[in-house]
C-alpha cells in the first residue's frame, strides 16, 4: 500500500487538524468501495494513501498546494457516489468535502442559491420551496450534490422541461484550480455577487465543464450558485411515510398524467408538442416495465416470465409521466386541455393519475423529489446507464430504440436482469428548446463477476451510437474513453489535454475520467511511433 | 451469532449511495435537520456511517484491513440507533445493515478489542445483575412502600419489569413509581421481582458480548414462566427491544405478551379505564426512543431464502412498525398539552445519544448527539421534550443541566401524573 510522505502527512495534519486526516486502512477502504460505474470484476477501486476532510476554501487550497509541492495526485468528491469520485491509482489523496455543507445564500428575488459541495438536492429543494422556488434534481436522486453535477458531471432530472439540466444551471462558481489558485467564475470574479456565470468577470464555463464535466480532474469546486425555478406547490408539504408508504395531499393546481404513446416516433412527436406548447412542469419517458422492476422487483421477476403479462406491460412501453403545475386552477385546466388535445391528435392514451389512489405518492416521490431512480440499485444490486446523449429529442428517442435491440442480446446472455429491455428514460429540456436525452438503464448484480459482458455492452452501445449517428452517449465515457472517441470526434481530446496542461502543470489532478496532459499524450504517441 | 461472514453478500450489495447518512429523502424538510446518523455527522469519515461500516466489515473479512484500536473506536462510536438501516432499506431492502453492525461488535470482542467502560458494565452485569455497577441488593429499593405483588412467591397476571436504569436512577425514581400508580388506578394488580429482578441482557448483546445475553434471557424467561404472568409491562425501551426483538431473533421465546408501559397506558385510556386530568398549558414535543420506535419493531421470523430481494416485506425490519402512535395518543389525551412534532420523527427519528454503550464509553459524543435533538425541539417552539425511555431522559437531563438550558424533559407518565396533581 502506498502511503503519503511523512512530511506531507504532517503538513496536512497541521493545516486541517489530526481529526480531519486518516491513513487507517479500514477508513480508507470506505473510499475504495465504489461499485457504481466500476465496470470491472475488481470489487475495489485503488485505495487512497490518505483521506482529508477540509472545511473551508482556504483548507482546500492548502491541500492542493501541498499536493503540488509533493507531486501527489488528488481526487475530491462531494457526496461520493460512484467510482469517478475515487482515486484511479494507489498513492493518491482523497479529498472528502462533506464538511463543506452550507447553503451560503438563497436569493429569492434573483432565483439562485449559493451552495457548498456537500449540500444535497433534497436539502436545497426543501429550503427553496419555503421561498416558492425549486431546484433541478438529477435522475440519480435527491441525495446527490447539486454543485457536483452542475460543475463536474452531467445529469438530467424529470423536471428538465422546466428546470433545464445540471450543466445549464451553474451561475457564479468558486474554483480551486489544480495549482492551488482560487478562481471565481462569472460575477463573483468581479465581486459583483453570484448572479451570473458569464460576467462581469471571467466566463470559462466551457473549460470548467464543457459537455459533461471533468469529474473532478481539474481541481476542486468549493462554491457554486445554482439557478432556481418557480415552485407553485405547497411551501412546506406535509408528507407521511418514507417510500412505498408515502402519503400526501397534492394541491389542486398540480395534476399528473400517464401519457401512453403508440410508438417511439409518436412519443417523440408528443414530446415536441408538449415542449412547444409550453405546458407541463415535468415530462419524462418512464416505461411501465421499468416501474414494475423498480418498485416491485419480486413481482417483476414473475411478471416478466409470463408472456401475456409481458404483452400487457408492452402496451405501456412508450409511457411518459406528465406533471402539470401552475399558480392557478384556471391555468392548470388550460394545460390539461392542451395535453388532452395533443394526446388525441397523436393517438395516445391519457390516464389521469390525480384521480387514482395513491396519487400523492406519485406526485411527491416522482414529480417533486425525484426519488425512484435510485431504486435502480434495488432490482439487481447495481446498474449502468447507456446512450443518452443530449440531442434533438427524436434522435434521443431513436437512441432508446437502438438501445432496446442492443441490450436485449446481453439480457439473453445473462449479463443484465430481464426488464423487457426498453427502459429508456428521459425527456426534453427547457420547453421549446426541443432537445433532450433518453438514457437506457441496465440492471445487474455485480457480485456475479460478469463484468466483461457488461463492458462489451458498453462498447457495443458506443459503436451503435456511431453507426446510427446518434451523438456521443453520455455513459459511454468510462475511463480512457478519449482514446476511442477522440479520433472519431475531431480530436476533441487534444484541446482538453492542452487545457489540462495549462491548468494543471504538475498533473496532480487525477485525470482518469478526463484526459491526461497534452505532454503525456504526445509522449505516448511518440513512443508508439518509435515502436512501430 | 457473530457470523459476520454470513452477511458478506449484504456488505457487497452496498452501492455507497450514502442514503444511510440522511433522513429518508421523502422526509427531508430542511437543511438543518436532514442528517440522521449521529456517528458520521460528528466524525465525518465515511467509515463512521452505516454503509462505511458495511465496507469496513467487508474489508476486514477479506483481510484488506484489520481491527485496530482506531477501528474499534469507529465501530463503538455508534449508538446502534438503527436510523441508517431505515434509510438504507427504503431503497435497498436486500441489505440487513443493523445485523452487520451488531456482528461487527461481536467480532471486536472475539478478537479482544474491548472498551474498558464496556468491560466494567459486563462485569457489573455478571456480578450484580445490572448495567450500572450498583449492588443487586438495592435493586428493589425503587418499589419501597408500593406493596407490589412479589413474583418470587406469588402468581401474578401482569409482571412489571423496571429495568436497570429505572431500578437505580434516583433522579428518575418518581417516574417509575408513577407508572405503578397509574396502572393501580386502572385496577391492574402488578407483580415485580424486587431485588431479584435482573438485567434483560440486551446491552451486553449490543456491545458485542452476544453470549452473555443468553444467560440473562434464560433466567428472565424462567422467572416469567414461574410468575404465571400473561403480560409483561416495562417502562424501559431498551428492555422492550430486547424482549421483542433480540430474544426472538436469538431463538428465545419470552412466552408472554410484552407491552411497553406507554402502550399499556394508551390501551387503558382507550378502554376508559384511565382518565388523564388537566395540565397547565404547555407546548411539548415527543422524542421517539430508538428502542421503542424503529428498533421496537417485533422480530419478523420465518423467512429462510437466500435471495433477500425476494424476501416479502412482512419479513423485513423496516422500522415502520415500531411503537410510534401510542405515546402520542396518550400525550394528546391530556388537556392543556400541545404536542408539536419535530422534523425527524418516528422511524427516521434522531437518536438521543445514549445507546449502544456510547453513554458509558463516549459521554461527550452522547451529549453532542443529545444537544442536536434539544436544538430540534427548540426549533419547533417546544418547552419540553417528552419521551418514554429512561436512557433518553438521563442523557437529555444531563446535557440540559450542564448547559443551563431551561428546556424540560419528561416521561409520558410525568405528564399524566401532573394532570392528576402530581
Amino acid at each position: 500500500m502506498n502511503s503519503l510522505p511523512q512530511d506531507m502527512y504532517r503538513e496536512l495534519a497541521d493545516a486541517l487538524g489530526e481529526e480531519n486526516i486518516s491513513q487507517e486502512p479500514a477508513v480508507m477502504d470506505g473510499y475504495a468501495w465504489q461499485p457504481a460505474m466500476n465496470l470491472t470484476n475488481q470489487k475495489w477501486i485503488p485505495r487512497p494513501a490518505a483521506v482529508v476532510l477540509p472545511a473551508t476554501t482556504g483548507e482546500v487550497q492548502a491541500i492542493v498546494r501541498t499536493c503540488n509541492q509533493h507531486r501527489v495526485k488528488f481526487k475530491a468528491h462531494s457526496t461520493g457516489w460512484a467510482a469517478w469520485g475515487g482515486p484511479s491509482q494507489e498513492g493518491e489523496l482523497q479529498i472528502d468535502l462533506r464538511r463543506m455543507n452550507r447553503i451560503i445564500e438563497l436569493d429569492e428575488k434573483n432565483k439562485f442559491a449559493v451552495v457548498e459541495p456537500y449540500v444535497c438536492c433534497a436539502q436545497l429543494q426543501a429550503e427553496a420551496m419555503k421561498k416558492g422556488l425549486n431546484c433541478h434534481i438529477i435522475g440519480a436522486g435527491p441525495n446527490t450534490s447539486p454543485l457536483a453535477s452542475a460543475t463536474s458531471g452531467w445529469g438530467y432530472g424529470g423536471t428538465g422541461l422546466s428546470t433545464g439540466y445540471s450543466g445549464r444551471n451553474p451561475l457564479g462558481v468558486e474554483w480551486v484550480l489544480p495549482d492551488g489558485e482560487v478562481l471565481r467564475l462569472g460575477s463573483p470574479g468581479s465581486g459583483a455577487g453570484w448572479f451570473s456565470g458569464d460576467g462581469p468577470g471571467p466566463s470559462l464555463r466551457g473549460i470548467m465543464r464543457g459537455f459533461s464535466g471533468t469529474q473532478g480532474s481539474l481541481g476542486v469546486f468549493t462554491k457554486c450558485a445554482i439557478k432556481l425555478f418557480p415552485w407553485y406547490g405547497p411551501r412546506e408539504p406535509r408528507v407521511e411515510g418514507v417510500l412505498l408508504d408515502v402519503k400526501t395531499e397534492p394541491p389542486e393546481t398540480e395534476k399528473m398524467f400517464f401519457v401512453v404513446a403508440p410508438s417511439f416516433q409518436k412519443y417523440a412527436d408528443i414530446s415536441y408538442e408538449i415542449g412547444n406548447a409550453e405546458i407541463a412542469y415535468w415530462f419524462c419517458r418512464s416505461p411501465l416495465n421499468a416501474g414494475v422492476d423498480l418498485f416491485m422487483p419480486r413481482a417483476g421477476d414473475r411478471i416478466f416470465e409470463s408472456k401475456p403479462l409481458r404483452a400487457l406491460l408492452k402496451a405501456f412501453q412508450h409511457l411518459g409521466v406528465a406533471l402539470l403545475s401552475s399558480p392557478s386552477r384556471r391555468e392548470v385546466e388550460y394545460q390539461e386541455k392542451v395535453l388532452r388535445k395533443i394526446a388525441l391528435e397523436h393517438g395516445c392514451i391519457l390516464l389521469d393519475l390525480s384521480k387514482a389512489p395513491g396519487y400523492g405518492f406519485w406526485w411527491w416521490l416522482m414529480g417533486v423529489r425525484s426519488i425512484p431512480t435510485a431504486l435502480t440499485f434495488r432490482a439487481g444490486g447495481d446498474f449502468l446507464t447507456s446512450y443518452g446523449s443530449p440531442v434533438e429529442y427524436d434522435n434521443a428517442i431513436r437512441q432508446a430504440e437502438v438501445a432496446k435491440q442492443c441490450k436485449q442480446k446481453y439480457i439473453d446472455q445473462g449479463f443484465f436482469k430481464d426488464d423487457m429491455s426498453d427502459i429508456g428514460w428521459g425527456g426534453i429540456y427547457e420547453g421549446t428548446a426541443n432537445w433532450g436525452h433518453c438514457e437506457t438503464a441496465a440492471m445487474f448484480d455485480r457480485r456475479d463477476g460478469k463484468a466483461e459482458g457488461r463492458s462489451r455492452y458498453l462498447e457495443d452501445s458506443a459503436e451503435t451510437t456511431v453507426q446510427h449517428t446518434l451523438g456521443l452517449g453520455l455513459s459511454n465515457l468510462p475511463p480512457g474513453a478519449w482514446k476511442v472517441y477522440g479520433p472519431k470526434l475531431h480530436n476533441y481530446h487534444l484541446w482538453e489535454a492542452r487545457i489540462k496542461k495549462a491548468f494543471d502543470p504538475n498533473s496532480v489532478g487525477d485525470e482518469q475520467w478526463y484526459v491526461p496532459s497534452i505532454d503525456e499524450i504526445e509522449q505516448e504517441a511518440s513512443s508508439a511511433e518509435e515502436r512501430r | 451469532m457473530n457470523d459476520l461472514a454470513a452477511l458478506k453478500n449484504d456488505m457487497e450489495g452496498c452501492s455507497r449511495c450514502s442514503h444511510c447518512k440522511w433522513v429518508p429523502m421523502a422526509q427531508i424538510k430542511s437543511w438543518r435537520f436532514a442528517k440522521v446518523c449521529p456517528s458520521v455527522d460528528r466524525y465525518n469519515f465515511h467509515a463512521y456511517s452505516g454503509g462505511g461500516k458495511l465496507i469496513a466489515a467487508n474489508s476486514i473479512l477479506e483481510g484488506r484491513s484489520e481491527i485496530t484500536e482506531a477501528v474499534m473506536e469507529i465501530i463503538y462510536r455508534c449508538q446502534l440507533c438503527g436510523a441508517c438501516q431505515v434509510s438504507c432499506q427504503a431503497y435497498r431492502d436486500d441489505i440487513d445493515l443493523a445485523d452487520v453492525l451488531l456482528d461487527l461488535r461481536a467480532r471486536c470482542v472475539s478478537e479482544g478489542y474491548v472498551l474498558p467502560e464496556h468491560l466494567l458494565m459486563i462485569e457489573s452485569m455478571k456480578k450484580e445483575d445490572n448495567t450500572l455497577g450498583l449492588l443487586k441488593a438495592d435493586r428493589g429499593a425503587w418499589a419501597k412502600d408500593l406493596d407490589l405483588l412479589d413474583i418470587n412467591t406469588q402468581q401474578v397476571e401482569v409482571l412489571f419489569h423496571a429495568g436497570c436504569r429505572y431500578s437505580y436512577d434516583e433522579d428518575l425514581r418518581q417516574t417509575v413509581r408513577n407508572w405503578v400508580r397509574l396502572f393501580r388506578n386502572a385496577g391492574v394488580d402488578l407483580g415485580a421481582a424486587g431485588p431479584e429482578e435482573s438485567c434483560c441482557g440486551g446491552r451486553a448483546f449490543e456491545m458485542g458480548y452476544q453470549g452473555e445475553m443468553r444467560n440473562f434471557a434464560e433466567d428472565m424467561i424462567a422467572r416469567i414462566k414461574a410468575s404465571g404472568a400473561s403480560l409483561l409491562v416495562t417502562p424501559c425501551s431498551d428492555c422492550y427491544y430486547t424482549f421483542k426483538y433480540l430474544y426472538p431473533k436469538n431463538g428465545l421465546d419470552p412466552g408472554v405478551k410484552i407491552l411497553h408501559a406507554v402502550e399499556y397506558a394508551d390501551l387503558l385510556i382507550k378502554q376508559g379505564r384511565l382518565q388523564p386530568g388537566k395540565c397547565a398549558p404547555m407546548r411539548v414535543t415527543y422524542h421517539d426512543p430508538c428502542h421503542l420506535g424503529r428498533r421496537g419493531e417485533i422480530y419478523k421470523a420465518g423467512w429462510s431464502g437466500s435471495n433477500k430481494l425476494h424476501r416479502p416485506v412482512r419479513f423485513k425490519q423496516m422500522g415502520n412498525l415500531g411503537i410510534f402512535d401510542p405515546p402520542r395518543d396518550v400525550i394528546r389525551s391530556i388537556p392543556g398539552i400541545d404536542l408539536v412534532e419535530m422534523e425527524r420523527i418516528r422511524e427516521y427519528s434522531w437518536c438521543c445519544g445514549a445507546g449502544g454503550g456510547v453513554l458509558e464509553a463516549f459521554p461527550e459524543f452522547a451529549g453532542w448527539t443529545a444537544r442536536d435533538r434539544i436544538e430540534e425541539a427548540r426549533s419547533v417552539g417546544a418547552e419540553a421534550i417528552v419521551t418514554a425511555c429512561p436512557w433518553c431522559e438521563r442523557v437529555f437531563k444531563d446535557e440540559l443541566k450542564q448547559s443551563g438550558d431551561p428546556m424540560k424533559v419528561y416521561d409520558v407518565i410525568d405528564l399524566i401524573a401532573a394532570s392528576w396533581g402530581g
